[in-house]
């Protein structure tokens, strides 16, 4: 299933405007990505760096040094002032639409819950549940409100900003509309697994249910749950993967803190989770995926490819999401040994693998590890 | 929810801190209005594109023909007047006589 072109009732209408307005971002954000943003260490060499050592008297060591010596250069201060700007401005011209037809969605979205031919579900979380503020209380990659936002009981805002928000980001990154992660995971499993037919799937970290109902569709006869932490973003993926006609059951939780039994599945996975939490909150989240995947099932996390790059360098001009793109814990994901944290949760060291994945559709790979339960 | 509506409402729900990147936080909000406005004009150009080969096609007169046709004469003065307009209001803080002074103090 193809996941940043599928159409469903859960889209907001737009008009050509709308469309224009997204497809000038797009064009906006490509620019910046392909023509000048591969710049940015040339700029850090022959600007920043001199500039800061002048006024310093040695070379940047540290990377909040490195850092500070990019913004001597005022190329780079200039593209770093535009990133941001076209990053906000992907919000807004995808959230117009969504508000604008919230009304409908949200009518839309009560219809296909409720509906006697629903093939999933949602469960809520019990009450005095709170969603853990790390996530909660920051708007990552600038999604207003964050992914946790919630304001009715019928909001689907939230989910509904994802997904059309994504997609004009991902456009921007040059990546195609076959483009998905669930995809490269699924390429690879089958790669080094053939025949491989996982029965029960569980996505940690789901947010709109695009890679979970990847998984529904290419799985038919698999049972596939979904977690996230915010109410309105889950009800939007139920109501999606209801209009899409396949079968998924949303739960309310924190992926570190799962209310299922030990063993419930035989295939568990993330993906773009890992850099999203902060340390602790991310051994917690892959101790329970060891604790729920059954002995002989597999813990595949899938995320952003930010640990390869090469230098210190270019680690900092990567970690520009950090500070300007609500990315509190990119730069401890990419810094920490991951292994040895899958190690921790209970894999033996025979049983994982690191790798980098190529994308389904687009330039650039993904990050990927991978664990086999023992048994 | 209108539009405008719509885009208050984004605005207002955005939460933290937002960091500048230039060494003046104005010229930078000054920067997004204008990069905003560069949406807006690919928007606009869209629409154009749009009315041009609807009309191209209703009248039988060729995309290219209609993209070639250049005003002389009467027509061109008008056109041109219309384009002194234009930069004189764009350009108005550049023709303002009095002289600058600083308004904080």
């Amino acid at each position: 299933m193809k996941v940043r072109s599928v159409q469903h009732e859960m889209l907001p209408e737009t008009t050509v405007d709308d469309r224009s307005r997204q497809a000038a971002v797009v064009s906006l954000r490509r620019l910046l990505n392909t023509q000048v943003r591969p710049r940015n260490v040339e700029l850090y060499e022959r600007e920043g760096r001199p500039a800061w050592e002048r006024r310093h008297g040695r070379a940047p060591e540290t990377a909040e040094e490195i850092r500070a010596a990019f913004f001597e250069s005022r190329r780079y201060r200039f593209w770093s002032a535009t990133h941001r700007a076209a990053q906000e401005m992907i919000w807004i011209a995808a959230g117009e639409p969504v508000f604008r037809d919230l009304e409908r969605l949200e009518a839309t979205a009560e219809r296909l819950a409720s509906s006697p031919e629903r093939r999933g579900g949602l469960e809520l979380a019990p009450a005095g549940y709170v969603p853990p503020g790390e996530v909660a209380d920051v708007d990552i990659h600038l999604q207003p409100g964050g992914y946790a936002m919630t304001r009715s009981a019928r909001d689907v805002a939230c989910g509904a900003l994802y997904e059309n928000g994504g997609n004009v980001f991902a456009f921007g990154q040059g990546l195609g509309k076959a483009d998905s992660k669930a995809g490269a995971v699924i390429r690879h499993l089958e790669g080094a697994r053939p025949g491989l037919k996982p029965r029960r799937i569980l996505d940690l970290g789901c947010s709109a249910g695009g890679a979970a109902c990847h998984y529904a569709a290419y799985y038919p006869d698999a049972e596939v749950h979904a977690v996230d932490i915010g109410e309105a973003m889950l009800r939007y993926a139920h109501a999606r993967a209801e209009s899409l006609d396949v079968r998924v059951f949303f739960h309310q939780m924190n992926a570190a803190d799962l209310r299922f039994r030990d063993g419930e599945f035989d295939l568990v996975v993330s993906h773009n989770l890992l850099h999203e939490i902060g340390r602790d909150n991310r051994r917690a989240m892959m101790r329970e995926a060891f604790r729920v995947c059954e002995p002989g099932g597999l813990v595949v996390h899938q995320d952003v490819p930010t640990r390869f790059e090469p230098t210190p360098v270019r680690q900092v001009e990567r970690a520009w999401d950090t500070r300007f793109n609500g990315e509190a814990h990119w730069s401890t994901y990419s810094g920490d040994d991951l292994l040895a944290d899958m190690g921790a949760a209970g894999f033996p060291p025979e049983a994982l693998e690191e790798t980098r994945l190529d994308k389904v559709a687009g330039p650039g790979g993904w990050y990927l590890v991978l664990g086999r339960k023992p048994g | 929810m209108k539009a405008a509506e719509a885009i208050v409402t984004l605005a207002s729900l955005t939460r933290g801190p937002r960091p500048f990147s230039f060494e003046n936080r104005e010229a930078e909000e000054v920067l997004n209005v204008a990069l905003a406005l560069l949406v807006e004009l690919g928007v606009a150009f869209d629409r154009i594109d749009r009315l041009e080969r609807l009309l191209a096609e209703r009248t039988g007169i060729s995309l290219d023909d209609l993209r070639a046709t250049d005003y002389d004469g009467a027509a061109g003065a008008e056109r041109q007047a219309a384009r002194d307009a234009l930069m004189a209001r764009v350009l108005r803080i550049a023709l303002d006589a009095r002289v600058p002074s600083d308004g904080r103090g």
